[in-house]
């Protein structure tokens, strides 16, 4: 079991971050945002600092995995485990680099 | 003026819905778009093609750790990663820059205008000349962008002139804003694009975009 | 193989036949809980279906065949292309790969049947039952008509007042739950029941495909499950969770179902992607080439395919930047995808590869998909989607997509595994001209389907309008139609005809590598003799006396001396040899209980609530039996597995079978209560007509009520399963837990007094979360009834207590789903 998560969280954790980004992108352009006093441009701040906690997330995990402590004893586990938090990882910048190219909330 | 011309018996022009006979802006950005693709698409279309036909041409390669290990690098790091990311990560940049370009931006000499979709019919409605009201054809001046703020009173619809833009959904409760323009005065046929029941075939209405003076006749038509 | 050695398998055989065989005659078809059985009258159930979407098909292409042929008016024509729709992707492109799943899977692992036999049953009777309501639904002129997605409002009551919509929300639902059993059923039989030695980085590589969907299953289909049970509450009862007027959003219908709806894009692709990565290499002579990038694209691509749905909504009129994410990820996973194509393409360059009838229908797929897979990265593009959405573009792409990369390869695998099959080789040589005509006639039909959808073809208008411009392409589209249908028809009758004329053939014609062609064809009822030992991933290559050693008792397992149907469950990572699990005997009761579940979906169409609830009466007292007929009254200890090992039965072991299928159940539950508090947030954010004119206060007595609740239960079920492991006495424990579990009930309870289920989509939502509350409460408790009955009966004692972890699990969750939910559902009323 704890193979099956060495290979599944990284890339689970990308999903959370992307829905969490979604969803927070959602919120900035609510009512419930400038209700609270807040304006687009913190809106963006907010969603820059979180991608940038996501991308250091997943760094942090690929050093993880490949640490002795949570390293997976089956080199071919520890292969494919590495090539998918590498993806993860390709996946956070790629995926949620709308934040800081494209206009909010048009 | 305000005629109730349906818009399916509307000139004979088989181009009159077409996306890739463009008559503004918009819709000829996205044209381009296509046209590129589509070379693009040809051509690794053909290199898929070519790669597998020449798969049953040739003698079997050496066998091997080694030789395995170079086929991962040439096909799957190589093809599978490199090339598609490259070609993949310069169309997302691509598409995204023109997605900017059509965004319905603030600025100066933008007209507004309202559409309002039911079962089975259009209504615009003009902020210029509050209570000018027309079905089924919406009045636009040629040649100044146009914001069209879009919504359902009943079910979804969608507001789509294939030659002046892209379409946009018309949903209970929301308002959402399409940016258009026409280059030339003329008519261009509309039609609802998200299925409505039974009447969803000729959900359609007509957009008259008029010249300067044309447009400033109708806005200055009493009303009815 | 010497006489000798000979007469060794024909007596293993003998003593495991009485054991494992199907009742004879008709009774058998309604007992078998077998595998072999089970798959092959689901892949005929599954051909059918696609018979009837195709025959659906032809219709539309007859109506759109030119201005003039038009024969149907949108009221029926609505119903026949929403029925096209509806039928193909949830009644023929799943099951047909369950199907395959159901009989191949088994045989590639090495071991005798899937994790849960019984759910393979339910099921399939599940499906049939739910397939020929739908059909019969078709036939009677009451069948949906919204279209296969059924967007609200156009769906709601208001709009669509037959019962059409309702059959369609309630049916799918009640089908679905063969797909739910299926999934949880795959994953724990690619986990834990394989051949020994059959480590992770050695499954067969459709097994990790298939793992992988599995998975995709359990987490995709939940969301559109909710959205069905919140459409089919606000049909019903008018709880206006659609209705913007009362702070209802239609939106959320489309986040639900695409949700549910792209990731099911690639739970089709995946599993014939496993199919090709089986099959190509064979017809190449070779192995695959990166197997290890392979698994990760699988993955990667499974993944990834949850991060796209709004791809659907491009034109709703979300922010640019929402959708730019989801068009960065629609252009991502198409990375994967070519990952899988190069790695094909260049096993067949390390190979040899050979013109087989599979080969060319995989050729078929490449030309075919690669195009569909062009023009989906095409609409992933957001401006390029505003035009090309809901014309017939995105038909023709679908088509590509889906023709071309589910059923080319899908025909591939069948005349592949033939043989495993039918145990017959092919005689008959239909196939190639059926493969022509269903070429000419795919592209003839949808090539320049995509050039009218950018010529202003909407998909769904009922008739082609004179002077559109787009009249020749579809006479042409309707003309090759008919080819293509022939085709298909071709394909079917060559099998048919080949499956029961054609003569005997050998054992692994095509001499594969993998497991399922270890066992004489086709496949008795245990499918293997004794689980094998392998040390490869294509055993049979290095060792091709395996399935002889296999049929003489050579592996784990072999002599049945205990006279059960038994096999190995091996750890996860290296697939050692853990525990012997015991399988159920035929038994009648998932047939029974399929035919009751089908009258609790069914009732609510006709409104008749009373039966509604009689039918859940009895599907769970069913269910109690069920579970009842599994376990021990005695400790067996350690027991013989062959070859020199002992191991614990599954009633002896602390996280047996059941334990495993109730975390994967309970990984989808996870996700639709996820979707659940999605939908809240979500509404909260974006619908209309909010905040709510009045918040629910929690006041005291709910939160006490909670937090007690949640106390007494988790540590009530901890005592008890300690005193079970310690032979104390766990009724106080128990009692405590079932205590805990009433109080969260009640807790839940005062959310319904504090709001009007239908005064606006906020009161509904939060009728939903706590109905869940309670619903999960109650199933607990009801577990610990049982739980408490099983000590009572001496089916638990210090070594057995696998039950008591079971339950604990569903008491954890109902525990944590309530702390979760009642708190989303308080805490508006405690913000400033």
């Amino acid at each position: 079991m704890t193979d099956i998560l060495r290979i599944s969280v990284p890339i689970t954790v990308w999903i959370a971050a992307f829905s969490a980004v979604y969803g927070l992108e959602g919120v900035i352009c609510s009512d419930l945002w400038r209700g609270a006093g807040l304006s687009l441009g913190q809106g963006r701040g907010a969603l820059v600092a979180t991608w940038v906690a996501a991308i250091a997330l997943q760094v942090a995990l690929l050093v993880a995995l490949r640490s002795r402590r949570f390293a997976s004893p089956h080199p071919w586990v520890q292969r494919l485990a590495t090539i998918l938090g590498c993806v993860a990882l390709v996946a956070t910048v790629w995926s949620l680099m709308p934040v800081a190219t494209t206009s909010l909330c048009l | 003026m305000v005629g109730g011309s349906t818009p399916l018996v509307l000139a004979g022009c088989e181009e009159r819905l077409s996306a890739v006979h463009p008559a503004g802006p918009a819709a000829d950005i996205i044209a381009t778009l296509w046209w590129v693709m589509l070379g693009g698409a040809a051509a690794i279309f053909l290199l898929v093609v070519v790669l597998l036909a020449l798969a049953f041409r040739r003698d079997e390669g050496p066998s091997g750790e080694t030789a395995d290990k170079r086929r991962e690098t040439v096909w799957i790091k190589g093809l599978g990663l490199g090339f598609t990311m490259t070609v993949l990560a310069a169309l997302t940049a691509w598409g995204l820059l023109i997605g900017e370009r059509l965004l319905p931006r603030p600025g100066p000499d933008i007209v507004t205008v309202e559409a309002e979709g039911r079962q089975w019919a259009w209504r615009f409605s003009y902020p210029d000349q509050p209570g000018r009201v027309t079905e089924d054809v919406l009045h636009i001046p040629a040649g100044r962008p146009v914001d069209v703020r879009i919504t359902s009173t009943d079910v979804i619809h969608s507001f789509w002139v294939p030659r002046l833009a892209g379409k946009l959904d018309a949903i209970p409760g929301h308002v959402n804003v399409l940016r258009l323009e026409a280059w030339e005065p003329g008519e261009y046929a509309g039609v609802s694009a998200e299925f409505s029941g039974a009447g969803y075939r000729s959900h359609g209405f007509t957009v008259i975009a008029h010249d300067a003076a044309a447009w400033d006749a109708f806005l200055a038509e009493e009303l009815p | 193989m010497t006489e000798k050695k000979r007469m060794t398998a024909l007596r293993l055989h003998k003593a495991l036949y009485p054991i494992w065989r199907n009742d004879p005659g008709w009774k058998g078809v309604l007992t078998t809980v077998n595998n072999n059985t089970i798959g092959n009258m689901f892949i005929l159930g599954a051909t059918g279906m696609f018979l009837a979407g195709g025959i659906l098909a032809m219709l539309i292409r007859a109506q759109l065949a030119s201005p003039r042929s038009a024969f149907m008016g949108p009221e029926i024509y609505n119903q026949i292309f929403t029925m096209h729709g509806t039928i193909m992707m949830f009644l023929f492109a799943i099951p047909f790969f369950e199907a395959l799943t159901v009989f191949l899977l088994p045989g590639m692992l090495g071991t005798r049947d899937l994790a849960f036999p019984r759910l393979s049953s339910y099921g399939f009777w599940c499906y049939m039952i739910g397939s020929t309501i739908m059909i019969v639904a078709l036939v009677a002129g009451v069948a949906p008509d919204g279209g296969w997605f059924m967007y609200p409002p156009l769906s709601s009551s208001a709009y669509s007042s037959g019962i059409n919509t309702d059959i369609w929300l309630l049916g799918i639902s009640f089908i679905e739950i063969s797909a739910i059993g299926a999934a949880v059923e795959v994953v724990v039989t690619v986990l834990r029941y394989r051949a020994v030695g059959m480590s992770l980085d050695k499954l067969p590589i459709f097994a990790w495909y298939m793992l992988v969907v599995a998975v995709m299953i359990l987490t995709a289909f939940p969301p559109m499950i909710l959205g069905s049970l919140i459409l089919e509450l606000e049909r019903a009862f008018d709880m206006p969770f659609f209705q913007a007027e009362h702070g209802g959003d239609s939106l959320l219908w489309q986040h639900l179902f695409w949700l549910f709806g792209h990731p099911e894009v690639y739970i089709i692709f995946l599993p014939a992607a496993g199919v090709i990565s089986m099959v190509l290499p064979v017809m190449a002579r070779t192995t695959l080439l990166g197997y290890g990038w392979v698994v990760a694209a699988a993955i990667s691509l499974a993944v990834l395919s949850f991060g796209l749905w709004v791809h659907h909504m491009f034109t709703t009129g979300i922010p640019h930047m929402g959708l730019a994410f989801f068009s960065a990820v629609s252009t991502l996973v198409a990375v994967p995808t070519g990952v899988q194509i190069f790695a094909w393409i260049g096993t067949l360059w390390k190979g040899r590869p050979e013109m087989h009838l599979p080969m060319l229908w995989i050729l078929g797929f490449f030309v075919t998909f690669v195009m569909g897979g062009l023009t989906g990265v095409m609409v992933a593009m957001v401006p390029f989607d505003w035009q090309a959405h809901d014309s017939y573009f995105v038909v023709a792409h679908l088509h590509y997509v889906l023709i071309g990369g589910y059923v080319f390869p899908m025909i591939a695998g069948i005349y592949y595994w033939m043989p495993v099959l039918t145990g017959r080789k092919r005689f008959f040589r239909m196939g190639e001209t059926a493969f022509w005509l269903v070429m000419v006639g795919f592209h003839g039909t949808f090539l320049l389907l995509h050039w009218a959808g950018l010529l202003g073809m909407r998909r769904r208008i009922d008739t082609v309008e004179a002077g559109s411009g787009w009249e020749s392409i579809n006479l042409l589209a309707s003309i090759s139609g008919f080819v293509l249908a022939i085709g298909f028809g071709l394909v079917i009758l060559d099998v048919a005809v080949n499956a029961f004329v054609a003569v005997r053939g050998p054992r692994n014609p095509w001499k594969a590598g993998t497991l399922e062609w270890a066992t004489p064809i086709p496949g008795p009822s245990y499918n293997v003799a004794s689980i094998p030992v392998i040390s490869s991933r294509y055993p049979l290559h290095d060792n091709p006396d395996l399935p002889v050693q296999i049929a003489r008792g050579e592996g784990f397992l072999a002599w049945p001396d205990r006279n059960r149907r038994e096999t190995l469950a091996v750890s996860i990572s290296r697939g050692e040899p853990e525990f012997i699990s015991v399988f159920p005997k035929n038994t009648i009761v998932p047939f029974v209980m399929a035919v009751v579940t089908s009258v609790m979906f069914m009732a609510p169409v006709f409104k008749w609530y009373w039966l509604m609830f009689i039918a859940a009466a009895g599907v769970t007292v069913l269910a109690l039996v069920w579970a009842w007929a599994n376990g021990s009254r005695r400790d067996e200890g350690l027991l013989d597995a062959g070859r020199g090992v002992s191991l614990p039965p599954h009633t002896e072991v602390a996280y047996k079978p059941g334990w495993w299928g109730s975390l994967f159940l309970l990984l989808a539950d996870s996700v639709l209560f996820g979707s659940l508090l999605f939908g809240y947030a979500f509404l909260w954010t974006v619908a209309p007509n909010w905040p709510p004119p009045r918040i629910l206060q929690p006041g005291i007595l709910g939160p006490v009520l909670a937090l007690a609740g949640v106390a007494l239960a988790s540590s009530g079920i901890r005592l008890g399963d300690r005193a079970i492991r310690e032979d104390g006495a766990p009724w106080r424990g128990l009692l405590a837990s079932l205590a805990g579990l009433a109080a969260l009930g009640a807790a839940a309870a005062t959310v319904f007094a504090g709001t009007t289920y239908n005064a606006h989509a906020y009161d509904a939502t939060l009728w939903v979360i706590a109905g869940y509350v309670i619903f999960h409460a109650g199933l607990a408790g009801l577990m610990v009834l049982f739980l408490l009955c099983r000590i009572g009966t001496g089916y638990v004692s210090a070594r057995r207590f696998g039950d008591a972890r079971v339950v604990r699990l569903w008491i954890d969750y109902a525990v944590l789903t309530a702390a979760l939910g009642l708190g989303a559902a308080w805490l508006p009323g405690v913000l400033p």
